[in-house]
């Protein structure tokens, strides 16, 4: 027999809230209005200092020792420290901003500032630069550096490590196929013919989840040709002629079979693990992929020096990581003092090989430890020079739109769209802007 | 006053009507309870309801003020009414992720279903080392999915992979487990398949327990076959834990993200993002707020309209 009773209300209601819960979820994701600002003052409790793991596992340990060591003048706040994981890090500080709770000073994503900036949470750092061009800080900073993140009303952060995206190859699987180090953007593409003869990938690369290198290369190779995402007057500006022929060199590449047909999905690992399994020749990736890579394979990976592009110049995109000081600051005077001791005392970072980034200061680059490796040593002197940010071609310093293509859905699926080689350049580069206008702030 | 067989009585319990019958029961004295009677029991539910409220109801009144705003992760922005709705119903990657939902739900559910039932059948049978079967069976469900999707990826990403290996031995050539669209859909579903069927086997297997093995016996008597027997006795009598177990699998199957964003973030070229990771995208990776949660909210409508279906399926079939 069936009963035909139908659905109670409270049955309903039930039902209801057991699927409700994913509005739930997203319920708390942004804050109720108003911006976090005022603080500065004078209150003499710790500074909280959030750092990310920007290296090895003996990165933050070391990060701590270093904040931990740190002995305020009279009248100034101590600093506690805090690792900030990488994974949901955009929520991590989204919601802390919001609440009320973020920290004094802290470093984090390298566009995270402007978003931050744009909604009046940034401190910025004008008064600290003043006292760092008298005691020589200022001058240390590598060129153009600080111009980076410069914005309208002040310098919104100040440089911290620099995440290099450069041309790497393997130089024994090179001279096993009798290739020379490519130079241009022919003799790269006859090196990738060369390595194919060996079953090796020639351009080696990866956009699937989490992977962003993928989405970077494409833009550096843009940028080596002249080319890049936004106009002088920051708006997007995807379908030049510049973009159009660095995209198409890659599609030709992936057509010839140049390219590693599961680079779309490839997270990070696989990109290293084809690295490392001698099926990856060439490509772009960040200044640590040595490290990363590790084993035998490791001391056989060396940095090419920048290509020279159809249209004669040179270029590749890299992300000036910051440090940020926060609008809602118990102590801004306290604050700048202790950034003013971590810069002087940062350097073990990169003498003590922990994997951060590149240094952005000369006197750590000029360090006889950083100077042992000749990897770091040819990006800081060929590479940095030549590298720009999201922001390119229009201006040098980034800004807030730069957060719509950095690491987001739309780069990701033009570069996937890309590397699966079922698109021309002119309607992948149309489509990427158009998401990219849509998504402007 | 009417007098009721106790035969009636049961029958009446049974539709869920009181044994007196409807309205106030005849020669039922009807107390009031005094005013101070009232406030104390509401002081006693009073933490709880205010719970529910913090927990639930404020968070889903403001993810409802959210998909009305022009907001980010930091600003609440300006009142838009229903544009945010609008422009999502309007959007390519909406019905994009609407069509992959419901594949993945279709497969995650009925997939795991028959896999878990099949099992349950299986170890109800007398077969050696049942309880460690049971065990073993159970680890897709237990090991923690960031594990799980990170062995997946291990065994199907690159060429040198196990399962690209195995089909290039049995001639199907490079086979692209994640980078080819339609196979990255299958190995999703696959995978999702992989790691719900344990719920789906412990659920059927309870249901079983409860199906009275005289019934089989009688059935055998009058000369029933083995698909006689899953088709008019066993499926019908486990229906009310099925279709619970299907409006359980299909709220999981909706609201899963960390199965799709583990494995291929979504891709390749959006051809995995279900409307859960649609959301995620748009508030966590474009920083709009709005259009985000208004994925989220229609989202739930049709999850609330499929529970509803499947609910008032369960309560066609009570057996009385």
């Amino acid at each position: 027999m069936v009963s035909k009773s139908g659905l109670s209300r409270r049955s309903f209601l039930g039902m209801g809230a057991a699927a409700l819960a994913t509005p739930a979820l997203l319920a708390g994701c942004s804050k109720g209005g108003g911006s976090a600002g005022g603080g500065g003052g004078g209150s003499t409790e710790p500074l909280k200092f959030w750092n990310m793991p920007w290296g090895q596992t003996k990165f933050n340990p070391l990060d701590e020792q270093i904040t931990k060591a740190y002995k305020p003048a009279e009248g100034m706040p101590p600093v506690s420290y805090q690792v900030i994981q990488w994974a949901n890090f955009n929520q991590t500080f989204a919601s802390a901003v919001a609440s009320r709770t973020n920290p004094a000073v802290s470093s984090g994503g390298g566009t995270q500032v402007f978003q931050f900036e744009a909604q009046g949470g940034i401190a910025y750092a004008d008064d600290l630069y003043a006292t760092w061009k008298e005691n020589g800080l200022y001058d240390d900073f590598l060129p153009g550096l600080i111009d980076t993140l410069k914005v309208e009303k002040g310098y919104a952060a100040i440089p911290y490590n620099l995440d290099m995206r450069v041309l790497w190859y393997n130089k024994a699987l090179l001279e096993q196929v009798g290739a020379k180090v490519p130079t241009d953007w022919q003799s790269f593409m006859d090196a990738a013919a060369e390595l194919k003869k060996n079953n090796i990938y020639g351009y080696g690369t990866g956009a699937g989840a989490g992977a962003y290198t993928g989405q970077h290369a494409l833009v550096c190779w843009m940028i080596n040709n002249g080319g890049g995402l936004f106009d002088e007057n920051k708006q997007p500006n995807c379908v030049t002629p510049e973009n159009i022929e660095a995209v198409d060199f890659i599609l030709e590449m992936v057509s010839k079979g140049y390219v590693d047909p599961a680079s779309s999905t490839y997270t990070s690992d696989n990109v290293q693990s084809q690295w490392k399994a001698k099926k990856f020749g060439m490509g772009f990736d960040t200044g640590g992929l040595a490290a990363n890579v590790s084993g035998d394979v490791s001391k056989d990976l060396e940095v090419m020096s920048p290509l020279s592009s159809p249209s004669g110049k040179k270029g590749a995109l890299y992300f000036p990581n910051n440090i940020m000081m926060y609008a809602n600051n118990p102590n801004k005077k306290g604050t700048e003092a202790f950034l003013t001791y971590y810069y002087q005392n940062m350097a073990p970072l990169w003498t003590q090989n922990t994997g951060i980034g590149l240094p952005p200061l000369k006197s750590i680059s000029q360090t006889k430890e950083f100077q042992a490796n000749k990897n770091n040593v040819k990006i800081i002197e060929e590479w940095q020079p030549i590298s720009k940010t999201w922001a390119a071609p229009g201006t040098e310093a980034n800004f807030l739109n730069v957060t719509t293509v950095d690491a987001t859905p739309a780069m990701n699926v033009f570069t996937q769209s890309i590397l699966g080689g079922k698109t021309d350049s002119k309607t992948a580069l149309q489509k990427l802007q158009d998401e990219v206008k849509t998504n402007l702030k | 006053m009417s007098t009721r067989t106790a035969g009636e009585g049961l029958t009446r319990a049974r539709k869920g009507v009181a044994v007196a019958g409807p309205g106030t029961p005849g020669g039922r004295r009807v107390t009031q309870r005094p005013g101070a009677s009232r406030l104390t029991l509401f002081a006693f539910a009073a933490p709880a309801l205010f719970l529910l409220v913090l927990l639930n109801v404020y968070p889903l009144l403001y993810a409802a003020y959210q998909s009305l705003r022009d907001g980010s992760l930091i600003a609440a922005g300006d009142f838009v009414g229903l544009e945010n709705y609008t422009k999502v119903l309007v959007d390519p990657a909406f019905w994009a992720a609407a069509r992959f939902t419901v594949i993945f739900t279709l497969v995650g559910v009925f997939g795991s279903w028959f896999l878990g039932l099949a099992l349950a059948i299986l170890l109800k049978t007398r077969i050696p080392g049942k309880t460690v079967f049971r065990v073993l069976l159970l680890l897709p469900w237990v090991v923690p999915v960031v594990v799980s999707a990170t062995a997946w990826n291990w065994l199907v990403a690159t060429p040198q992979s196990p399962m690209p290996r195995l089909a290039e031995a049995l001639g199907l050539g490079n086979v692209l487990f994640l980078a080819n669209p339609v196979l990255a859909q299958v190995t999703v579903c696959v995978f999702k398949v992989w790691i719900s069927f344990p719920f789906m086997m412990m659920m059927m297997a309870a249901a079983l327990e409860s199906v009275d093995n005289n019934v089989y016996e009688a059935a055998k008597v009058d000369g029933a076959s083995r698909w006689n027997e899953l088709t008019n006795i066993t499926l019908p009598m486990i229906s009310r834990s099925t279709y619970i177990s299907w409006i359980l699998m299909t709220i999981f199957c909706v609201n899963d993200f960390p199965t799709i964003y583990l494995l291929t973030g979504g891709g390749p070229v959006n051809a995995t993002q279900s409307l859960v990771v649609l959301a995620y995208n748009t508030v966590f990776q474009n920083f709009r707020t709005g259009p985000g949660v208004a994925v989220a909210f229609l989202m739930t409508l049709v999850l609330v309209v499929i529970s509803v279906v499947l609910y008032r399926q369960i309560r066609k079939v009570q057996i009385l």
